[in-house]
């Protein structure tokens, strides 16, 4: 009996997705296209203040309004929303006092989203100031007023240091410091977040349609803060139109309006716009870095210390709390490829009065890769060597597999030194360097940037939850086709596609006879769900296991049916057939027809149907890819503006399921690394108001900013099952540090190295002001 | 103080994929939401109400325009065509068939508009240079794919209707 049921056919190939006919012809149902007769539409009124007290609330014209139903305040729906692991709860109708503008305050149902939003207009709410926290510096100082009163500001602190940090610090030959400072970005997914809830009047159960990137872990956290019972709670994910991290929390909204289905006893849904999504969608990044590097003449790094600041905003997000993986997933890989021996971190996440952190794709990559490659240019730049050389002498090669690193995290093998060398190649770094020197004769200034990542993927946790496993199931239907079921949340990740490409391989069946379901909790077995890049692997893993079983089931039927030993029975091309008598065989349709219905003709022992279930937990705590981005930019000084010129991608996530998939994957990571590095920043002025709340404001890359880019794979295979590893975020974690770095040094010739991102063109033409004034 | 004033409603015929829909609407209401919740078209979607995201687009006499842009009554007289409208009765178009080929998709929220977008700009321009297929999609925002598939499709479905076209 081989591994699989024959050659495999499909992993690893270029298949085609099968979800797309639907989705190009407009037929995919988002949430928005979910409607019942009867069916209620909320609007909210959110806080306009920072901070204040609420001294009164006047919802007496909303109510009049004609076709109104209900417009509630905390005393109609006195739920919270709290972390269990911090001291803060968020009342999901602001409850005396608002901490962050887009607060939900006052809901309203009515029978349309316009007469909703009219009646929102009518609600009167008499505020009292408050001194607003706006950053973490000032969160951090004991003079400044505490966002939760009777609480500290600093609702997170750590302090780490490697055995013998101080000693080699002070011993090296040179010292160098920086402040890294990353401001705050979303997710911004094209479909706005939402939550519909309508009570099965057969049953009584509770249906709560949402997009949401984990099914099972929504229905938990449902089920605990309306105390219902879990068999009474289904959840059904529609299509998603994207997710990025974003739409794995908990939500004050999604708490009022299955509230609302409940107590008004009719179904209910609230679409976000997209206003409201730049106030009240959780926000990412936001951190300050004081950085110190440590290093000798040779380029060799030996300590980094980061001082490392997070503004959480006003209260701890459920299930994740970005401020903290923000910062503690950075200090856990640090010092990325490199092999610096000592590392010493702080840690400190604070309140403030803007909107909750969570998570957004990448979370804590885009900083740790900015700060680990910013500290490598840097040292390059002081010792006047090359920065790929620097690199190379400090980069892990292939007999330190497995590495332990400074903050004790273990890296299965990859292929760092590799892909930097390839990706060097492949953009043409020693040809670069050279036009790159005659343009600056000319006046103009392009620069490269390299970025060599670590992803670290299918960890136990990740802001979808803390199920370190993931099940599936896999049913061949009378007729021969195969249903399966998994507990993912895909976004967009192509899983109906990547899953049957695993599952008919087991099973020697064509792929597009393998349909298969997510996202509703009444079908899929309990699972994680989708985040930190755990489906491919921890997902593509019980798909391979359910599928196995099923094999070994179908095999076993096929040897008692075709009265041969079951090592002698091989499937392929939807049939089971004796090896080396091929018209010896039965097709899977009728194996399956035995299966169910002709009971007496079963192998002695065996249950009728075919249906499995299996679950499939990693051997390991986490799996490390690796990759190199390189970037190529022109920055034009006289206007400001930056073009990305060329752009090359080296990944390594294992073995391939779907090399399309990947790359279109890596794609979409660096165009958001282009949003991260030049253009996404949501602004908040002085008095904390948030002043970027359209995407006129808050840029998106669109398609004249994003280059064509060249990929190429390396497959070191991981331990998992298949030899995967994940890949959904690697690409924004690696490409801002490649773009910053190329700004860097593309503007070299006027002293400038980045330390902050995005960076404008504004920024841009102060620099080469300064520069020329000071000159 | 604002007072309440009933709610006027104004009948009004509209021209969706080649059919006449009479509907009902306040004057106030979106094309956007007439053409999903009033007619069931719900292909085109909503992605922002600001105009910047394209999400929303459909043809109108041929040229593509974002339907949150738009109130429905103004549409009246005008040929309107959405995603449903340039989708084959059985199997796909050229251009459907060209982004699942290239993977040109991955959520599919942006895609409808993505499509309708490309299609203005093959009628007009039947072999685009990549620069202008950039240019023409440059209103319509993709979260998803960093829009490489996304020209290579545009690219393709260009060079297989010149293929047949010198057939």
């Amino acid at each position: 009996m081989a591994d699989i049921a024959s050659r495999p056919q499909f992993t690893g190939s270029r298949v085609t997705r099968l979800e797309d006919a639907r989705l190009v012809s407009g037929q995919g149902r988002y949430l928005d296209d979910v409607e019942f007769p009867g069916m209620l539409e909320v609007a909210f009124v959110r806080s306009n203040r920072p901070a204040a007290k609420i001294l009164k609330i006047d919802v007496e014209a909303a109510r009049k309004l004609p076709g109104v139903k209900a417009v509630w305040t905390h005393e109609d729906c006195p739920l919270g929303i709290k972390n269990a692991g911090f001291d803060c709860t968020q009342w999901v109708l602001a409850k005396d006092e608002v901490r962050y503008v887009g607060e939900p305050v006052v809901a309203i149902a009515a029978e349309s989203r316009y007469v909703a939003e009219d009646a929102a207009d009518l609600v009167q709410i008499q505020y009292e100031a408050l001194p607003p926290v706006l950053d973490v510096r000032t969160a951090l100082k004991e003079s400044t007023r505490q966002v939760h009163e009777g609480k500290s500001n600093v609702f997170f602190h750590r302090e780490r240091k490697t055995d013998g940090f101080d000693e080699a610090f002070a011993a090296a030959e040179h010292r160098l410091s920086e402040t890294f400072i990353f401001h705050r970005q979303t997710g911004a997914a094209m479909e706005n977040r939402a939550f519909a809830a309508v009570t099965d009047p057969f049953t009584g159960r509770l249906t709560c349609y949402c997009g949401h990137q984990s099914p099972h872990e929504l229905r938990s956290e449902l089920c605990e803060m309306l105390d219902l019972p879990e068999n009474m709670v289904r959840v059904v994910v529609p299509e998603v139109g994207g997710a990025f991290g974003i739409k794995a929390s908990m939500y004050p909204e999604y708490l009022v309006v299955a509230w609302m289905a409940l107590k008004l006893r009719r179904p209910v849904k609230w679409i976000s716009d997209r206003q409201e999504s730049f106030l009240a969608d959780v926000h990412a990044r936001d951190g300050v870095h004081d950085v110190e590097v440590a290093f000798n003449s040779d380029g060799t790094i030996v300590a980094l210390k980061d001082h490392m600041m997070a503004d959480g905003g006003a209260y701890t997000a459920v299930p994740f709390c970005g401020a903290i993986g923000e910062t503690v997933t950075a200090a856990s890989v640090l010092t990325g490829p490199y092999k610096i021996p000592h590392q010493a971190t702080v840690i400190d996440c604070t309140y403030s009065n803007k909107t909750p952190l969570g998570a957004y794709r990448g979370v804590w990559g885009p900083i740790a890769s900015f700060i680990q490659e910013g500290v490598v240019d840097r040292v390059a730049r002081y010792l006047k060597m090359d920065p790929a050389e620097v690199r190379r002498v400090n980069m892990l090669s292939d007999e330190d597999f497995p590495y332990r690193n400074p903050s004790k995290m273990v890296y299965d093998k990859g292929s760092y030194l590799q892909s930097m060398e390839d990706a060097l190649r492949l953009i043409g770094y020693e040809d670069f360097r050279k036009r790159q020197a005659e343009l600056r004769k000319q006046g103009r200034y392009i620069g490269i940037g390299i970025s060599v990542f670590v992803e670290p993927t299918a960890s136990a946790s990740s802001e979808a939850g803390s199920v370190g496993y993931e099940a599936c199931t896999v049913r061949v239907e009378p007729n021969g086709t195969v249903t399966a079921a998994l507990g993912l949340g895909p976004t967009g990740q192509g899983h109906e596609t990547t899953m049957a490409q695993l599952i008919a391989d087991q099973l020697g069946v064509d792929v597009t006879d393998v349909v298969v379901l997510h996202g509703d909790t009444d079908s899929a077995p309990f699972g994680g769900g989708t985040g930190g890049s755990r489906s491919g692997t921890i997902g593509g893993g019980a798909a391979i296991t359910a599928g196995r079983e099923m094999r070994q089931k179908l095999i076993k039927l096929a040897a008692h049916a075709l009265e041969a030993s079951e090592e002698d029975i091989e499937l392929c091309d939807g049939k089971a057939y004796v090896t080396g008598v091929p018209a010896k065989s039965m097709t899977i349709r009728e194996l399956a027809q035995l299966a169910y219905t002709n009971v007496k003709g079963l192998p002695p022992g065996m249950q009728p149907g075919l249906e499995v279930v299996a679950r499939y937990l990693p051997p390991f705590r986490v799996s490390f890819s690796n990759g190199t981005h390189i970037a190529a930019v022109e920055v034009h000084t006289d206007t400001g503006k930056i073009d990305v010129i060329d752009y090359a991608v080296v990944n390594d996530c294992g073995n391939l399921i779907n090399p399309t998939i990947v790359e279109g994957q890596i794609h979409g990571g660096v165009a958001q690394g282009i949003g991260e590095a030049f253009l996404e920043e949501l602004r908040y002025d002085r008095d904390g108001q948030l002043v970027t709340t359209s995407m006129q404001d808050y840029l998106l890359p669109a398609s004249v900013e994003v280059p064509r880019m060249k990929i190429e794979h390396i497959q070191t295979p991981s331990a998992a099952e298949g030899g995967f590893k994940g890949m959904g975020e690697g690409s924004l974690i690696a490409a801002p540090a490649a773009l910053i770095g190329a700004v860097s040094d593309a503007l070299e010739p006027f002293g400038v190295m980045v330390n902050a991102m995005p960076v404008t063109p504004a920024q841009v033409l102060a620099w080469v002001d300064q520069a020329e004034t000071s000159a | 103080m604002e007072t309440t004033k009933a709610r006027e409603v104004v009948q009004i015929t509209l021209q969706v994929n080649g059919e006449a829909h009479t509907v009902e609407v306040e004057p106030r209401m979106l094309l956007a939401d007439v053409i999903r919740h009033k007619l069931g078209l719900t292909g085109t979607h909503v992605g922002c109400e600001q105009g910047v995201c394209g999400a929303c687009t459909v043809l109108v006499d041929g040229e593509p325009q974002r339907s949150c842009l738009m109130f429905a009554v103004q549409a009246q007289g005008h040929d309107i065509t959405t995603i449903e409208g340039v989708t084959p009765e059985s199997g796909l178009s050229p251009l459907q068939a060209a982004f699942q080929k290239h993977h040109g998709l991955q959520c599919g929220f942006c895609t409808p508009a993505m499509i309708l977008t490309s299609e203005a700009l093959l009628r007009k321009h039947p072999n685009p240079d990549e620069a202008q297929v950039r240019e023409a999609l440059s209103g319509n925002l993709c979260r998803c794919t960093g829009y490489q598939f996304i020209v290579d499709s545009v690219l393709d479905a260009a060079a297989q209707a010149s293929k047949k076209e010198g057939q």
